[in-house]
This record gives C-alpha cells, sequence and structure tokens, in this order.
C-alpha cells in the first residue's frame, strides 16, 4: 500500500509509545524510521525485523557513557537499537564538538544501526558536518560510511565489502560517529584501498529519492502496517458511554 | 520581516504571559491576517478563476460536481460526491461514517481513472485509502433546516428570510477538513514550494470555498428540479451571506500543543500586526474608518445568536460595551498615539473579548503595513535540543519563562483534575476524569504544564550534585526529559508558543483552546454546543466565485468582508445591509442580473 509520509511517521509515533517508547524518544524513532523510508532504505522492513527485540527491550536499560573526555566519548548500548535513546549519545558527540571543533563518539553494542542515520541528518542540519562508520560481520565483512555536509540534512552515503578480513575478534555491533564543525567529512575511496564499492548513494539522489516519495507516497507492506497499527492501537481508551460523552458532542445532529 | 524596515527600533510586542493566557486565546476574533481572509485576498490579487466542470446530480441532488481552480501557477480540481444520508446517521462526530457530502482537492487534472479512485474512497473518508494527488480530504452534513427551507422558498421563485442564515450561516457544515498526509492524501511538505497553497491551512480553506459555491448551486438545482417554471436562483446579497459550518470538538487542542512554533508564529504575526498599527499616527480618515468598523462589528455581533449562556454572555458584553468605544473614537484628540492610549484605555475597562475585538479591527486599518504577515505564517517546526547548554542556564530559563507553569499545584484533585485520552473510536480525542475514570496510564501528554514542573524539579535535584553539568549530562542519567527541555529550549526564543494554562485543572475551559485554532482559520458565529464542541462559521460574507473570476478591480472593496451583516429583506426583496460595505456602489457588480426572483 501507499502511504504519505506524516502517515508513516505518525502511525509509527504511536506505535512506539504503544511499544512503550518515551515521548522524546518515540518522536525521534518515528522521525528516523520515516526519514529513512523516504530516502529509500526500506526502514520499515528493518523496524519490522527488528520489532519482536524492541517489544523485548529493558526500557531502563539505557545506553551507558563508560569513557569520555572532552573530545572522546565511548558508550555502550546495552545490546539495543538504535531507536531507543541512542539519539542522545549522537548528541553528546554534537556537543563536544561544538566546544572543541571535533569530537570522536563510539557507540558499542547497539542495533538497527543504519537507522541512525535519520537522526544524523537533523543533527547536520543544525550545522555540524558529521560522518558515521560502521561495519557489518556478515560475510563478505561490508562497512558503510555516511557523510553528511555541515547544514545539509542529506548524506552522501558509501556501502564497501572489505577485501582482506583482519585477524581479530572485535565484533562488528558498534557505531563510530566523528563530528567536526569546520571539517567536511565526506566518504571517498582512493585507487589503492583494499576495498570494493558495493553501493553508492549521493546527496542529489537521495533527495530526488525523497521527493518522488513525496509526490507518489511511499510503498509499505500491507501486513507491515497492520503490525504497526495494532502497537498503536495500544495507546487508545477502550470507549464506553461515559467515554462518549467525554468528546462533549451529541451524537445525531439533524438539525 | 525586520522591524527596523520602518525605522523605528524595535516593536513593543505584549508580553507571553499576557497574550497566552487561555482565556485570552479564547476571546480572538478573526483578524485580517486569518487564513480565510488571507486566502481570499490571494485569490483576488492573482486573478484566481473557477469553474464548473461536472454537474452531475439527480433530482434529489445527488451525484458527483466538480469544480477547476485556475491559479496562475497550477490547476486544481475540488471533486464533490453529494449522497442520499439517513437521518441516523448524521452526525458531526469523528465518529461518524456516513457524510452529505465529501469531498476532495486534487493537485491537477482530474481523469476518468482517477475519478473512479476517488469515488470508491473518498465517500468513506478515513476508511478509505486516498490518492496522493489529493491535497485535501473532507466531508460535510447539511444544516436539514436551511436546506429544505431554501430548497422550498426557491423553487416558489421566492427568496428565503436571511434571518435563516443569521441563526445558522450555512447550508453545509464540514465535520473535518483533512490535509498534510492523512489517509494517503499529500503531504504538506510537497507544498512548500508551490505559491498557491504553501500557506498553513490554504489548500483546507480553498477547500471549503468550493463547498460553498457548491451549496449554492446544489439547492438551486434542486428548487429547479422541483418546480422549473418557477424556481428562481439565490439573491446575491444570500448568496454572500451564506458561509460553510464547522462543527469542532476537542481534535484541535492536541494540533495546538503539539505544534507550537507554529502557533508562536501565527501570534507573532498577529501582535506584530498589532505593535506597527499602534504606532502609527491616525489621521481623521483612519479614525472615521475605525468608527466604521466598530459600528459594524457592533451590528455582527448584535446579530450574532447562539444557545450558549456563557457565550451569550459575552456577547452581550462585547456588544453592550462598543458604543463606549465609539464614544471615545470619537471625542478623544486625535493624538499621534491615539492608537496606543485606545489599547490602554481598552485594557482597563472592557472585557477581554471586547478588548481583542478592539485588536481585531485595529488591525484592519493599515493593510500595506499588516498584509505582508501573512506570507510569515508558516514555519518550519524542529524542536532541537542544545546539548551543550549549562543545565543551570536551563533552570533558569524555566524559571523566567515558564514561572506559570512552575505556578500550579498539580497534585491536588482540582488541579489534576482532567485526563486527555484518545479513544478507540476513530482515535476521537476525549477529557476524562482522573481517579474517576478509566485510561490515564494512556493519558495524551499535551498538559505542558505539569511536564515542565516535573523537570524542573529533576534538573533541580540533580544539580545539587553536579552543579558544572550541561543538558546533555542530565540527560544521559534522565533520558525522559529530553521533549520537554528541547520543547523549553526551543520556545524560550518563541515565547508565543506554549498556553500558558493547567490543561489538567478542573476550571480549564477547551472551548477557549478550540477558539484559539477557529479564530486564526478565520471563524465567525461562535455557537458553543458544550463547554468542548462548537459550531462556527467561514466566508460567511466573502465574495462570490462569480466576484472573483470578474477579476475584481477595487481590492481593497473586495477583501473587505469582515463581520457581515444581515441583509436587509422586504416585501420578498434582498437588499446589503446599510453598514455593509455592498451599500456603496460596486463597479466590479455593474451589469449582475437583478437580485430578486432572478428566473434560472
Amino acid at each position: 500500500m501507499k502511504v504519505s509520509f506524516n502517515e508513516l511517521q505518525g502511525l509509527c509515533r504511536k506505535a512506539f509509545t504503544g511499544i512503550g517508547f518515551e515521548d522524546g524518544d518515540a518522536a525521534d524513532a518515528a522521525d528516523m524510521v520515516a526519514w529513512m523510508q523516504c530516502h529509500g532504505f526500506n526502514a520499515v522492513d528493518q523496524l519490522n525485523r527488528g520489532l519482536d527485540f524492541l517489544l523485548e527491550e529493558d526500557p531502563e536499560s539505557l545506553p551507558k557513557v563508560i569513557y569520555q573526555d572532552g573530545d572522546l566519548a565511548v558508550l555502550d548500548g546495552h545490546g539495543q537499537s538504535v531507536l531507543r535513546s541512542i539519539s542522545l549519545a549522537t548528541e553528546l558527540g554534537f556537543a563536544k564538538a561544538r566546544a572543541r571543533g571535533l569530537s570522536v563518539v563510539k557507540i558499542r553494542r547497539c542495533h538497527n544501526r543504519q537507522l541512525i542515520m535519520g537522526y544524523l541528518s537533523r543533527l547536520a542540519g543544525r550545522g555540524i558536518n558529521i560522518t558515521a562508520f560502521w561495519r557489518n560481520a556478515q560475510v563478505p565483512l561490508t562497512e558503510q560510511v555516511v557523510g553528511f555536509r555541515a547544514g545539509h540534512p542529506t548524506p552522501e552515503v558509501r556501502i564497501y565489502s572489505v577485501r582482506d578480513v583482519p585477524q581479530e575478534n572485535e565484533p562488528n555491533d558498534g557505531i563510530t560517529l566523528v563530528m567536526a564543525n569546520h571539517v567536511e567529512l565526506l566518504p571517498s575511496l582512493g585507487a589503492d584501498h583494499d576495498l570494493d564499492l558495493l553501493a553508492r548513494h549521493s546527496e542529489s539522489d537521495l533527495m530526488a529519492h525523497r521527493e518522488r516519495s513525496l509526490h507518489e507516497g511511499i510503498e509499505v507492506d500491507d501486513a507491515i502496517w497492520a503490525r504497526l497499527k495494532s502497537l498503536a492501537h495500544r495507546i487508545l481508551v477502550e470507549s464506553s458511554d461515559g467515554s462518549r460523552s467525554g468528546a462533549g458532542a451529541g451524537v445525531n445532529d439533524n438539525d | 520581516m525586520m522591524h527596523s524596515e520602518w525605522g523605528l527600533g524595535p516593536l513593543n510586542l505584549r508580553p507571553a504571559d499576557d497574550v497566552m493566557q487561555l482565556e485570552r486565546l479564547g476571546s480572538l476574533h478573526a483578524c485580517r491576517l486569518s487564513f480565510v481572509r488571507s486566502l481570499m485576498r490571494q485569490m483576488g490579487r492573482q486573478r484566481w478563476q473557477v469553474s464548473r466542470e461536472r454537474f452531475d446530480l439527480d433530482e434529489n441532488g445527488y451525484g458527483t460536481a466538480i469544480y477547476r481552480l485556475q491559479t496562475p501557477y497550477g490547476r486544481y480540481h475540488g471533486v464533490m460526491f453529494a449522497q442520499a444520508l439517513d437521518d441516523s446517521r448524521r452526525s458531526d462526530r469523528v465518529i461518524a461514517e456516513a457524510w452529505d457530502v465529501t469531498f476532495g482537492l486534487v493537485e491537477g487534472d482530474v481523469d476518468e481513472s482517477l475519478l473512479e479512485q476517488m469515488a470508491a474512497n473518498v465517500p468513506l473518508q478515513e476508511a478509505g485509502r486516498q490518492h496522493p494527488r489529493v491535497l485535501v480530504l473532507s466531508r460535510a452534513n447539511k444544516s436539514l433546516r436551511n436546506f429544505a427551507h431554501f430548497v422550498e422558498a426557491l423553487a416558489q421563485g421566492e427568496q428565503p428570510d436571511p434571518q435563516w442564515l443569521t441563526r445558522v450561516g450555512y447550508l453545509y457544515r464540514t465535520t473535518a477538513v483533512y490535509g498534510n498526509g492523512k489517509f494517503g492524501i499529500a503531504d504538506f511538505a510537497r507544498l512548500h514550494e508551490n505559491p498557491d497553497f504553501r500557506r498553513p491551512f490554504s489548500p483546507q480553506m480553498a477547500s471549503v470555498y468550493l463547498l460553498r459555491h457548491f451549496s449554492i448551486e446544489q439547492v438551486e438545482h434542486l428548487a429547479r428540479c422541483q418546480a422549473p417554471d418557477t424556481a428562481c436562483a439565490l439573491a446575491i446579497e444570500l448568496r454572500r451571506y451564506l458561509g460553510i459550518g464547522n462543527s469542532t470538538g476537542l481534535g484541535m487542542a492536541p494540533f495546538l500543543i503539539n505544534h507550537p512554533q507554529l502557533i508562536a508564529q501565527w501570534v507573532n504575526q498577529r501582535e506584530t500586526a498589532l505593535a506597527l498599527t499602534q504606532r502609527q499616527a491616525p489621521s481623521e480618515e483612519d479614525r472615521q474608518r475605525m468608527i466604521a468598523l466598530t459600528q459594524r462589528a457592533h451590528q455582527h455581533l448584535s446579530e450574532t445568536v447562539t444557545e450558549d449562556v456563557e457565550q451569550t454572555q459575552r456577547n452581550a458584553e462585547t456588544v453592550a460595551s462598543l458604543p463606549d468605544v465609539l464614544v471615545w473614537l470619537e471625542n478623544a484628540p486625535l493624538a499621534d498615539d491615539l492608537w496606543a492610549q485606545l489599547t490602554a484605555w481598552s485594557e482597563r475597562t472592557l472585557s477581554l473579548e471586547a478588548q481583542e475585538l478592539i485588536n481585531t479591527l485595529l488591525i484592519e486599518l493599515y493593510p500595506e503595513l499588516v498584509d505582508p504577515l501573512e506570507e510569515q505564517m508558516g514555519v518550519t517546526e524542529n524542536l532541537d535540543l542544545q546539548p551543550d547548554m549549562p543545565l543551570i542556564h536551563l533552570r533558569q530559563l524555566i524559571e523566567t519563562h515558564y514561572s506559570w507553569a512552575l505556578a500550579h499545584d498539580y497534585q491536588s484533585r482540582e488541579g489534576s483534575y482532567w485526563f486527555w485520552y484518545r479513544s478507540v473510536e476513530k482515535e476521537e480525542p476525549r477529557l476524562g476524569v482522573r481517579h474517576e475514570e478509566a485510561g490515564a496510564e494512556k493519558e495524551m501528554l499535551i498538559a505542558m504544564g505539569p511536564r515542565v514542573a516535573h523537570s524542573h524539579a529533576a534538573i533541580c535535584e540533580f544539580l545539587e550534585d553536579n552543579p558544572q553539568a550541561k543538558v546533555v549530562d542530565f540527560l544521559l542519567t534522565k533520558p525522559r526529559h529530553k521533549e520537554i527541555i528541547r520543547r523549553v529550549q526551543t520556545l524560550v526564543k518563541d515565547t508565543y508558543g506554549d498556553i500558558h494554562a493547567n490543561l489538567w485543572h478542573q476550571d480549564m475551559k477547551p472551548m477557549h483552546l478550540l477558539r484559539t485554532k477557529l479564530a486564526f482559520f478565520g471563524a465567525s458565529r461562535f455557537d458553543p454546543k458544550s463547554d468542548r464542541w462548537v459550531r462556527i462559521t467561514l466566508f460567511q460574507g466573502a465574495p462570490l466565485v462569480e466576484e472573483l473570476n470578474a477579476e475584481p478591480q477595487d481590492l481593497g472593496h473586495f477583501d473587505n468582508w469582515g463581520f457581515p451583516l444581515q441583509p436587509q429583506f422586504e416585501n420578498g426583496t434582498v437588499a446589503p445591509a446599510g453598514l455593509s460595505p455592498q451599500a456603496e456602489p460596486m463597479a466590479a457588480l455593474e451589469g449582475h442580473p437583478s437580485v430578486h426572483g432572478e428566473r434560472s
């Protein structure tokens, strides 16, 4: 089915509230999903795959700062989806970059990492240059680099496959964020790099995709939509004769 | 707009602590910056044209009608579906499932395939899947008494008594006018670059304007079907005096709270208009115009009918005070600061509703200063966090700008009496009594006062151990305060964003919230049906499609339609009210068919 951007954003917000997200987190998560879907990144499918996981998350298990100084922070995401509360880790990077010119934030142990682009777009719109980097552990090992120019809410995205996989045991479940006030941090690939370009999404491609989404609507799977609606239903209050009068109107208007 | 353009220094806008009081907001009137007014000006200035493309109605008035709206930049179509409706199903509430007429405004042309898709979905409204080229989706119910009387009178070749439209100023009232992506229609974001409809709610208002035209054509069609030999057209004064109603409930309240930057923008433009006006040194002509406007508003409010006791009392107070205003205007020396004196005097002596009426009329006086503000009614909404702000500074900001929120007692029974929620029945917003009714745990978080107070308390506690903390340090520990903190950080710069009231309080009047938004739409004839349900009228007195199509030369006259007056009615003849602008000769209407007994 085709849905509008506002419709997708609105339903996701209600669904996240229904799952138990705090108000601000529900709004941010909905923005992230709608932003991604509208730019062609199939966020709704990703969300659907992660929904069971989200439903089981402990809402009290917050991202925790393991280390920080003026320029650098390392956080433990406790294996949770970036949709819940991870925006504050990015805000920490933003605050440090504002104060010091450049910051690095590493968020370890988190899921649905690609969706973080939707929030980084907001930060970039507030005037900060950003690079987000992460690796996926599947075969072949891939890495994704997302670069936002300050003031540009649409990124450049590259996905590479890594030819020579390093012999190490570090898990690939984190994100590295670099933010800078005055330095552009866009992806680039030199000829001698040991990487293969798998996908490239330019800023203009993504903006064109957004335009198309706004004009033609956004395709969403009916079953996923129904599932989101069912989660959103949780925030509604059962009706009764008493509650019907709570709207303050009559029920018949033949006059 | 930079106020320094006038070279007179910064404007002295009223403080948010005054303007954003709920009771004052609930006393606002439609003004020249209201959306129906600015849309009509735009339509007249840009020579928009409305034409009938299809009018396939049967002898009962049921069927399909399509109107083309041509602007210099684009083409749109209003598509109307009129159907039979059993009386038992006629409800203005959002929980209704069928309506007398359903309609949509489409961007571009309507081919048979789109019409088929719309015919299958528009009548279903929320239950349908709408096409992404539909900009507005809406529905309306008949005012049965008016409708039947108008058809009967016209079929007999007679004009209905204008009093019918004074009591109820329309043949149809809308019960929802959806925009911005609802049920699959186009997102508002898509209209950002559209010069026709980039202003807030302008496509919705254009749709309602087309419905008004349809309602006239439909009753005339029915009269012709009933009595082809005797039927006449509706007199032009009655056409103009006929608006479109709207029936509105609590659904407007969440919008006001959830779009604080937009509301701040609207209020800011209105306050800017008032401040610009107040510092004009009036001429004698300006004074006479203000007197004429006050006289017209006096008559309009004298004629306004409502069964609601409180609103009747408020209208009566305003009506009773306007003769004093006229005396003041006629006798005050013509000082440079006359308008500032007038507002100062009105604040000391008049009711809130009368004060805001004076402000509304003042805004009418200097279109060249005020009208450019209508381009500033939109805003890009982003409640952004400032994570690097020292937490102590945030605390100070809350204590400076949100003292109203900290002053309430949210623990007492009366201070936490209501909770707002959405029902499973089509998500209809409702109010429940806390501690008595079920559902408080699913409360809609639209009462900002208690949330700000809660966050303030948590911030104060955190600062005791972390006096140097930044906002982000606090939020990483207490993330649930994120939404309220970024709201506060944003709105201390847009101080007209939050309504200064405890929306939980037992004495809180939801009607004030509804009226706030409706006044910006351009509503008149506020007719509350309960403390949380109101009917209003839009476009009553507005220029007609035929006047628009005639490409008006005098745009000032075209725009002069606020506070419409009941036309005169003698011996079956309809004529403009003595104080109405139409009582003056109007070049644009020369050559128009007779106003009385015009055969169709």
